[in-house]
This record gives C-alpha cells, structure tokens and sequence, in this order.
C-alpha cells in the first residue's frame, strides 16, 4: 500500500515537472488576458460601449467584412459561454441540476 | 513560438467576469430552486409510498389466505 501511495506521488511529481513549462506558458498569457477589469479600464469600457452603440445607431455595422462580423460574433459567442461555466459552477454539478 | 499576450478589450473582460459572476449566482440559485421543489416531490411519494405499501401488503395477506384455504379444500379426503 505504500509503495503504490510513494509511487502515486512520485507519478504526480514527475507530472508536475513535465507540466511546469505549459503551465508557465498558461500563466504567463493568463495574467495578461484573463485578469478581472480593474476600475482604471472604466474609460476604455465605456468608450467602447458607445462605440458599439454609435455604430447601431449610424448602421456603420452594415459595412464591416464578413471576416470582421464573423469574428465578433465568436467573440460574443465565447463572452456568452462564461455565464454557462458559472452556471455549471454555481449549481455544482457539469451536467443537468443534482437535486 | 512566444507571442507577446494579447491585450483583450476592457469590455470582454468586463462581459467575460460580469457573466461568470452572473452565472454562479443563476446557477446556485436555480439549484436551490430545484432542490427544494424536489424535496416537496420527495415528500408526496415517501406519502404514497407508505399508502401503495399497506396496500401491496394487504392484497398479498389476502392473496395467501386464498391460496392456503385453496390448498386445504384440496388435501381434504373427499367423502364419496
């Protein structure tokens, strides 16, 4: 019993340093891309928005390219996804309600 | 290989953590919704459980009454 709980452990140690150069890489991007918005992106974020607004207002969305459009709607698409990962992490459960 | 990271819009952030946020609260929410509906649901079957049970029990009482007078009608000597 031992011996399989050292070995276990060992396997994970070693998992840990073979996976420490991808993690270093994730960690790397995730402090850039995935940090919460700070209150000095306010401006930005309201800037933003009104262009959004703007551009449903004058129509200038009409004249963007297929490739633009396309991209925004994955973008869009991904932002919605967040709310199912808290979902699934609000009911605690991947699939379906556990009750 | 190593790309610099992207510097992503303030406003997906904002969308991305905002709806992650929004989406525990919904889902804790609606879990606890459900459990709670659930437990009443429990509470009706445990109750006509408890009902269909007597119920089963009895026509069983019953049913071995019958065949055990069945069986006895049957080993009585006939009288001729």
């Amino acid at each position: 019993m031992a011996s399989v709980a050292s070995k276990g452990s060992g396997l994970i140690n070693k998992l840990l340093v073979q996976a420490r150069p991808q993690l270093d890489v994730f960690l790397k991007y995730a402090k850039v891309e995935l940090t919460p918005p700070t209150p000095a992106d306010i401006p930005a974020i309201r800037q933003s928005i009104g262009n959004i607004v703007k551009s449903a207002k004058t129509g200038s969305y009409k004249n963007l390219s297929v490739k633009q459009a396309w991209l925004n709607t994955l973008v869009t698409a991904e932002v919605i996804f967040w709310f199912y990962i808290g979902e699934c992490i609000g009911k605690r459960h991947l699939v379906g309600y556990n009750v | 290989m190593s790309q610099a990271p992207v510097r992503v819009s303030p406003l997906i952030k904002l969308g991305r953590w905002s709806l992650l946020l929004v989406g525990i609260a919904y889902g804790a929410a609606h879990q606890s919704r459900l459990s709670k509906k659930e437990e009443k649901v429990r509470e009706i079957e445990n109750q006509q459980k408890a009902v269909r049970d007597a119920k089963l029990a009895e026509e069983k009482k019953r049913s071995a009454e019958a065949e055990a007078r069945a069986l006895a009608e049957l080993s009585k000597p006939r009288s001729q």
